[in-house]
């Protein structure tokens, strides 16, 4: 049983590494682990071009972006006791993006990190106002199709400030709506892994408020929880964390709604903290994968990762919603 | 340990179902709040338990309104089960128990032995203690509410306030649940008020009923007192003679 246990806890950390060795390895040039390994050692040739420019960063931010993805799901899901409540289904990603597009498209001279921030929270904001009810607690699937709704309608206004840009960045702009890791550098790195790991640590240190309000908010109240408050803040660090992915790597749909569930299923961990590293792990596995095989498997194309956990995630959501169906939860 | 409501009116966006009650409750051990279906049971327990907050009058707590104290000391004094709680997917019976120690613990202290022997104590107390490590899914409807019960005992308040904690269980663990609540009332001087929808298990097992109606407080007092036909006429419209049980002389309701 024990050992059953720890070779299981070993599997996501082991995926996570062939993942990214997968990622810095194979493209459309191959360098082989010899090759990167070389490059790693002297910083020269073709191995350690790949590392230090190429594909290092690139996977370095995927696995950051992933994982912050898969913290912020599995936040939203353990709070709203819903597994459709995640920042993607719930608007708040194209929120995000629709504030990055928008600061592109007026020249807006601001960190982009901060700038998704903004846009994350105010169409977290207008979800919550619009969702809201006098006098009722709002059902978590109000929310979520009011989240849709928003969802939608700040994608189309992305879709509509692209088109005032110059045809050159409208393309790429293009590109990263759909949710690229292209061209990123260490800076992009930074970017994600330090705010992220600070968010991160601030979760952790009242993840024992989430565990009340899990519970639902009547005990988490009774157990002595100021939980709208509470409530709000768990909120906050939700929308950052998918903000600050969205910031370096668009808004990749569905690898947020996936990770909590996946990682549940890959490490079979029951607590809390067990649950969101495994979020955490398995939204860095799907996003590193997604983007390694969207830019390597078509011989001279290279895709967004965006096209890849759209192809993964729509099945996924569709699955979800028939067995919510079943359950009674819709 | 006095919980008292005065002047308390409740409702729901405009709609009063509670008005003008005033209860003192917390000097006997158990306290029943029966009625019918729609009556404002739960709600009143809810204020009392400052889930909801009064449209009008107060909740006092030894003297000390409720929503004036800081909502940790409060937990710390009394704890509430809301009716039919869910729980997370997966998590396991001792996971639960441990999450009632929270008005206890910081936000970065550690497990400490007081902590684990609070929880011990509650899982012994319900008779969990050996399934402390399965997942709650897998247990019955009876476990799962006494795995519920054991989070607030951890939680080691001197008032419990309980919302229906007998339903799902059967007529076996009823006796037991209301048993083992009684006896923890005479040992530990453990307050508890619930709200309950069996009437002779209402008057068996508790030291005060209060009995609401369709237009508030019906009567208030022990089991002989409360459960008269008149009070039950008005309180459920219904027809019935009282005796007393021939096991325990406990006032039993018998419908006409």
């Amino acid at each position: 049983m024990t050992g059953g246990m720890t070779a299981r806890a070993a599997l996501l950390p082991l995926l996570l590494i062939a993942a990214a060795m997968l990622g810095l390895a194979w493209g459309q040039i191959t360098v082989g682990p010899a090759a990167l390994w070389h490059g790693a050692v002297s910083g020269e040739g073709m191995g350690a071009a790949m590392l230090s420019t190429f594909r290092g960063p690139r996977v370095a931010t995927a696995l950051g972006a992933g994982a912050a993805l898969g913290i912020a799901g599995g936040l939203f899901q353990t709070l709203f006791r819903n597994p459709l409540a995640s920042p993607d289904i719930l608007g708040f990603d194209s929120g995000a993006a629709l504030a990055v597009v928008a600061a592109t498209a007026f020249g807006l001279i601001a960190p982009m990190s901060l700038v998704a921030a903004a846009g994350g929270l105010a169409s977290a904001a207008l979800v919550g106002v619009a969702s809201y009810r006098r006098g009722h607690a709002t059902p978590p699937l109000t929310m979520i199709l009011v989240g849709l709704g928003i969802g939608f309608m700040t994608s189309a206004l992305a879709t509509f400030l692209m088109t005032l840009l110059p045809s050159n960045e409208a393309g790429e702009a293009q590109r990263w709506m759909t949710g690229s890791l292209a061209a990123r550098s260490w800076d992009h790195v930074a970017r994600i892994w330090i705010p992220g790991a600070l968010l991160a640590a601030a979760l952790l240190v009242r993840i024992r408020l989430l565990g009340a309000l899990e519970l639902g908010s009547d005990l988490a109240a009774g157990l002595g929880v100021g939980v709208a408050a509470a409530r709000r803040g768990f909120v906050a660090a939700g929308v950052l964390l998918a903000a600050l992915a969205v910031a370096v790597a668009g808004p990749v749909p569905f690898v947020a709604l996936m990770s909590a569930p996946l990682g549940a299923r890959l490490t079979g961990a029951r607590g809390l903290v067990g649950r969101m590293l495994a979020a955490a792990g398995a939204g860095a596995l799907i996003l590193t994968l997604s983007d390694t095989i969207a830019r390597s498997a078509l011989t001279g194309t290279e895709l967004p990762a965006g096209v890849l956990t759209g192809l993964l995630g729509a099945p996924y959501l569709l699955w979800r919603l028939s067995r919510e169906m079943e359950g009674g939860g819709l | 340990m006095t919980l008292r409501a005065r002047g308390l009116a409740l409702g729901y966006g405009g709609r009063r179902i509670i008005e003008g009650l005033d209860l003192d409750l917390g000097e006997a051990p158990m306290t029943a709040i029966l009625g019918p279906n729609g009556c404002g049971k739960s709600t009143l327990l809810r204020a009392l338990g400052r889930l909801m907050a009064p449209e009008a009058g107060r909740v006092t707590l030894d003297g000390e309104d409720i929503r004036r104290l800081d909502t940790k000391a409060l937990a710390r004094r009394m704890a509430i089960l809301p009716q039919s709680p869910v729980a997370p997917e997966g998590i396991s019976v001792g996971d639960l128990v441990r999450r009632g120690r929270l008005p206890w613990r910081g936000m970065l202290s550690p497990w400490r032995a007081e902590d684990q022997r609070a929880c011990a104590e509650a899982m012994a107390a319900v008779e969990l203690s050996e399934l402390a490590g399965l997942p709650l899914d897998e247990l019955s409807g009876g476990q799962r509410q006494r795995a519920w019960i054991a989070l607030v005992l951890a939680q080691a308040t001197p008032l419990l306030l309980l919302d229906e904690p007998t339903t799902f269980l059967d007529l076996s663990h009823q006796l037991d649940l209301l048993g083992l609540l009684r006896a923890r009332g005479r040992e530990r001087g453990l307050t508890v008020v619930s709200v309950l929808h069996d009437l002779n298990l209402a008057a068996r097992f508790c030291d005060v009923l209060v009995l609401l109606g369709p237009r508030g407080l019906v009567a208030r007092g022990e089991p002989s007192e409360v459960l008269t036909p008149a009070h039950l006429a008005a309180a459920f419209g219904l027809s019935a003679e009282v005796h007393p049980d021939p096991v325990t002389g406990a006032p039993m309701v018998i419908p006409r």
